[in-house]
């Protein structure tokens, strides 16, 4: 009997220093204090011995059992206090566990931007390849060969007869040539310019060309549809202005023109877009009659509409793909 | 195009105006302005001062302390200049003046302990001229305090002017004070040319042939003899500085002032210099050398035109005249050319030979072929006033056939179909009038003009519908509140590659765009490039063969600025040349859209919860079979690896679907990171969208989920080191019935334990039926067929079931 409470005891003792949170007490009481752990077990072997030894060994029983209860109840004490403290030490001003973000280059979300409200105007999107023939680029959209008029765009050639398309309006020519009116389209993508790197010039960006081509298509319905777009897309109370301009391929032309107030300058007008009536010698040159059909066309620039909406005064960070440029977007 | 309003006002009457309102004016009649400069604004706070007194620096030698009165107050002022002295009238910048071209702003100082109030300006520093040789010590009588516009007719405003291809017309003070005059409905004062001319005729002088008629419709020729070649008078020199025209002498300087005021080209020859006092229009000899006024040597060829005399070329037509023929200090007579050479000529001349002038530029965009008689006039009458000289009678016309004026007929209903609005037939008319487009007949339905020679770009009706909708304003266009949809399908191309783009971002990838022209070193790496003729730089002389390039240079660039652990991807199209760089249809060329996708560092920072961790092919594989799963594609994918280094790629991933090649990635090859400066790993993944859109899924089913439980059996077996997982995986299927719905391998363990190279592998399998629920003897039969196809295929043990 003497051994067995010896063995309990150095058991418990040893159980007890691993014990460090209320769940392994609870284990520890099960195993010893509970109904059937071994100290009730030991009382139920105590109770089956002879008198005289019950005599010999009955303090001894009991004062083993309360020093194990004793130990036991401090432990639950301590343990208990110090439970209260654990929700003082969880420091929920730690930053949580976090995923690495995503993102669309602010060009494409811009672009997307601009997409839905022409596609919310009953505009389908098309595109075209950005190595095209100077016969797309140029000669089908009115630009006569050596006519001044193609200094307009500086170009990059590949040859005589292929080039970097300089701007989307190809890609109205491969429709007009594939497709019979009523034509209702955008056609976003890139072109390129053989202009210097610089704040202000990139050699290549983002445009979206729109065209419209109807029995009765004006100019008033070309100025409305972009009003529409720019009060959408900079707010109703955005001020604009139509000035007249050049392009082969339209006639009338027009620019358009926001006021823009950078933050502590001076407000000045920025020019967005160009559009126009389609020339009727592009119309006639797609296989349209342009006495019966007239059309609108435009085209603006991505990058433009991205540095007037978020304040962006240099183009080349567009460009630079500087994380610290990215995450902003 | 620069255009002075003190100059601009010799033709308009534009007093009542302010510089913005002209400005305006100016814009909204199509003539952009693109800058205005304003003496005005920049000589604020500029006013004549007067030295009262002049000591020296009591604490620096080389300053004086003067005592200047500005009309008000009299300052002092501390000037460092050589020449400064009691008793002058200086220029003095006060408190708050701005000196030009500067970001100087004049403040009170101490210099040296010493007081200054203002500064005492050079002629430089005020961007007169570059003489900056002490003050500018102004000579006659001035009042102290006075402005300096006011004092030295600083006061002109120049507007620079975008003037379109379209808009000859426009590259002259006329031309633009005629749009300002139709705009704003005022009168427009050409300049008067009255001679007195000489009894002997030009024609006595001189002889003009056209040998090429159709490069030069008409020359015309008028001498004045005589002259006396000097300086041009103030007032001149002020005109052509105006606008940032160098004087040179008054012959030189009036031919410029025309071209600048009536907008024709003209050259001055000295006709002593001329052999046989002959001018022959003709084009040039191939090979032929001609030097040109600027002194530098051109090879000629046979399409340049060019001006000969009697034995030699003197002038490039229209272009540049040569040294041989030019006016020197001892010309006394002179032929004045006044001639129409058509746009084509010149701008091919031009071009090739890479020689712009004002004269080129405006022949290019075409020129008047009626004002040359009137421009070689008004040039006679001022070079005869300003050098004493005698004008010849009447010109040397030489015009082979007349240039017939085209007419057009403009119906009132085409302007409100083309506009959206109608215009009154009176008012149409009295703009065509008032932009000299005169009206030669008209009838109820429209109206027929004759179109001036000065306006080559009008040919047609619905240009002179621009011309009306221009000078009514653009502002008087309506803009309509509805329009028409049609109802048919719509189609959107760019749909995919948003959605692509989508699917990326949600895979926590960043969108990056970079350059598309590469130089061809780096390009020809990655394929038969395409190259530009005219690059601008020779890191753009090819189009990109691979978005690679791009990707790592933003990679290199993004890790000096210490953004090290980067997820990038890029959508854009390459250029490969199918037949050798020769391009000679769209045959030749592939352009694809491509999809590159890159990852390096760690997948996230190091956090206070853990480090970050590596980025490893693995990761890079588990990307790609996300992005294929997002794009529905990932059933019918299969992988293929390739443990040889193909000078790209480490090792390398090969994505295919349905046996075709769509994509190849893996871990860079040391020697590419190292030609981008890259010292850490990165991982690439390409895939060719173009190749990849033929297994576009167009719809997608729904897949009866399941209404009876599956049952999943692990078990683990050591084999081979060797052996590939893949190929397990297949073996597992290929033994067993479609009961087995999905295999994971979920536990690779190594240890030498286990036996010399081999490992363990744990396998989990999935079994269930649509149909019924599965009874335990079926699936223990299936799960013992694949445990024993295994251990005979790569003689593996079981280690546990």
């Amino acid at each position: 009997m003497k051994e067995k409470i010896q063995e309990i005891k150095k058991d418990f003792d040893d159980n007890l220093k691993s014990v460090s949170d209320l769940k392994a007490l609870e284990e520890l009481r099960l195993k010893f204090l509970s109904r059937k752990g071994q100290v009730t077990q030991l009382f139920d072997a105590f109770k089956a011995l002879p008198t005289e030894e019950k005599k010999l060994y009955g303090k001894e029983v009991n004062v083993f059992r309360n020093t194990l209860q004793t130990k036991y109840d401090k432990l639950k004490a301590d343990l208990e206090a110090a439970k209260v403290d654990e929700k003082d030490v969880i420091d929920l001003t730690l930053p949580g566990r976090r995923k690495e973000l995503g993102s669309l280059h602010i060009l494409s979300q811009t672009l997307y931007e601009i997409k839905e409200i022409f596609k919310s105007l009953g505009f389908s999107v098309y595109i075209g390849p950005e190595m095209e023939s100077d016969h797309n680029n140029f000669e089908m959209l009115n630009f006569p060969a050596d006519h001044p008029a193609r200094d307009m765009q500086d170009t990059f050639f590949i040859n005589d007869d292929f080039l970097l398309r300089t701007h989307t309006s190809p890609v109205q020519v491969r429709l007009m040539e594939t497709s019979k009116p009523p034509l209702r389209a955008i056609m976003p993508g890139k072109v390129y310019r053989n202009e210097a790197i610089s704040a202000k010039s990139y050699c290549l960006f983002h445009q979206v060309e729109g065209l419209y081509v109807d029995t009765n298509v004006t100019f008033a319905e070309l100025k409305g549809t972009l009003i529409a777009f720019a009060k959408q897309y900079f707010g109703e109370d955005v001020k604009y202005r139509f000035r007249p301009s050049f392009f082969p391929f339209t006639e009338p032309s027009a620019e358009v023109d926001l006021w823009w107030e950078p933050k502590g300058k001076e407000g000045r007008w920025m020019e967005i877009l160009g559009c126009g009536m389609v020339d009727p010698n592009v119309l006639e040159n797609c296989g349209i009659d342009s006495e019966q059909y007239t059309g609108y066309a435009f085209g603006m620039g991505v990058e433009r509409i991205a540095m007037r909406k978020y304040g962006i005064d240099d183009i080349r960070v567009f460009f630079d793909n500087d994380k610290r440029f990215l995450t902003q977007f | 195009m620069k255009i002075s309003l003190n100059w601009l006002k010799e033709y308009i009457e534009l007093n009542d105006l302010s510089v913005d309102e002209i400005e305006e004016k100016l814009t909204i009649a199509g003539l952009e302005v693109e800058e205005v400069i304003d003496q005005n604004k920049i000589f604020e706070n500029f006013v004549i001062g007067y030295v009262k007194e002049k000591h020296k620096h009591p604490n620096a030698d080389k300053l004086s302390l003067c005592i200047v009165d500005d009309g008000e107050n009299e300052l002092s002022v501390v000037c460092g200049a050589p020449n400064v002295d009691q008793g002058q009238n200086v220029v003095l910048a006060k408190v708050g003046a701005a000196i030009p071209g500067s970001d100087i702003i004049v403040k009170a100082v101490k210099l040296r302990g010493e007081k200054s109030e203002g500064m005492i300006c050079s002629e430089k520093e005020l961007g007169i001229s570059d003489n900056h040789e002490g003050i500018m010590v102004l000579e006659g009588d001035f009042t102290p305090g006075q402005s300096l516009s006011d004092a030295l007719g600083l006061n002109d405003v120049v507007y620079d002017i975008d003037i379109t291809p379209n808009r000859p017309d426009a590259l002259s003070h006329v031309g633009v004070a005629r749009d300002l005059s139709a705009m704003l409905n005022r009168e427009l004062r050409k300049p008067v040319v009255e001679l007195e001319e000489d009894e002997i005729e030009s024609k006595k002088y001189a002889q003009v042939i056209i040998e090429n008629a159709e490069a030069c419709p008409r020359y015309v020729g008028k001498v004045v003899t005589g002259v006396t070649i000097a300086e041009s008078p103030g007032w001149l020199k002020k005109r052509l500085t105006s606008i940032g025209l160098r004087p040179i002498n008054n012959v030189v300087d009036v031919t410029n002032f025309i071209q600048q005021e009536l907008g024709q080209p003209l050259h001055a020859f000295d006709l002593d210099q001329l052999a046989k006092s002959k001018i022959v229009v003709k084009s040039a000899q191939s090979g032929e050398k001609f030097v040109t006024l600027d002194s530098k040597e051109h090879e000629m060829s046979e399409d340049n035109l060019m001006i000969c005399d009697g034995e030699k070329a003197v002038a490039i037509a229209g272009v540049m005249g040569g040294e041989n023929s030019e006016v020197t200090v001892d010309t006394k007579n002179i032929l004045i050319e006044s001639a129409f050479f058509t746009s084509a000529s010149v701008r091919k001349t031009s071009k090739k030979l890479g020689l712009s002038t004002d004269s080129s530029y405006r022949f290019e965009r075409g020129t008047n072929p009626d004002n040359v008689v009137l421009a070689a006039r008004r040039a006679a009458q001022l070079i005869a006033e300003l050098g004493n000289g005698k004008i010849a009678k009447g010109e040397i016309d030489a015009y082979p056939e007349e240039l017939k004026k085209l007419k057009v007929k403009l119906r009132y209903s085409r302007i409100e179909r083309i506009l959206g609005y109608f215009i009154a037939p009176d008012k149409v008319q009295s703009i065509l009038n008032s932009l000299e487009i005169p009206v030669v007949g008209s009838d109820d339905e429209s109206v027929t003009c004759e179109i001036p020679k000065f306006r080559p770009d009008i040919e047609r009706e619905v240009d002179l519908i621009e011309e009306v909708a221009r000078i009514n304003g653009y502002d008087k266009i309506p803009s309509v509140d509805r329009v028409n949809i049609t109802l048919d399908p719509k189609i959107d191309q760019t749909q995919k590659g948003e959605n692509i783009r989508y699917a990326l971002k949600e895979l926590g990838f960043r969108e990056i765009i970079t350059n598309s022209l590469l130089n061809n070193e780096v390009a020809k790496k990655f394929g038969k490039p395409i190259s530009s003729l005219n690059p601008q730089t020779i890191e753009m002389t090819n189009t990109r063969t691979s978005l690679i390039p791009g990707m790592l240079t933003t990679i290199s660039k993004n890790i000096k600025v210490r953004e090290v652990n980067l997820n990038y991807f890029e959508v854009g199209n390459t250029f490969i040349s199918n037949n050798e760089g020769e391009i000679n249809s769209f045959d030749d060329i592939t352009e694809h859209e491509n999809l590159l996708l890159a990852i390096t560092g760690k997948q996230r920072d190091d956090e206070w919860y853990g480090k970050g961790r590596a980025y490893g092919i693995y990761d890079l594989k588990g990307l790609v079979q996300d992005f294929m799963t997002k794009i529905q594609l990932d059933k019918e994918t299969r992988y293929q690896y390739n443990r040889q280094n193909n000078s790209i790629y480490e090792q390398s991933i090969e994505l295919f679907v349905q046996d075709v090649q769509v994509g190849i990635g893996g871990e860079l090859s040391r020697e590419v990171l190292n030609y981008f400066d890259i010292s850490q790993k990165v991982f690439l993944f390409n895939i060719d969208l173009d190749v990849l859109r033929q297994f576009e899924k167009k719809e997608r089913k729904f897949n009866d989920l399941l209404k009876f439980p599956k049952v999943v059996r692990d078990f683990s077996c050591v084999l081979d080191k060797k052996v590939k997982s893949e190929k397990v995986i297949s073996v597992i299927k290929k033994s067993t019935s479609k009961l087995l719905k999905s295999v994971k391998l979920f536990d690779i363990f190594e240890s030498d334990s286990l036996g010399k190279a081999k490992k363990s592998l744990a396998f989990q399998l999935e079994f269930f039926d649509e149909t019924r629920t599965l009874t335990d003897e079926e699936v223990s039969k299936e799960f013992w067929k694949a445990i024993e196809s295994v251990k005979k295929e790569f003689n593996a043990q079981l280690r546990g079931a």
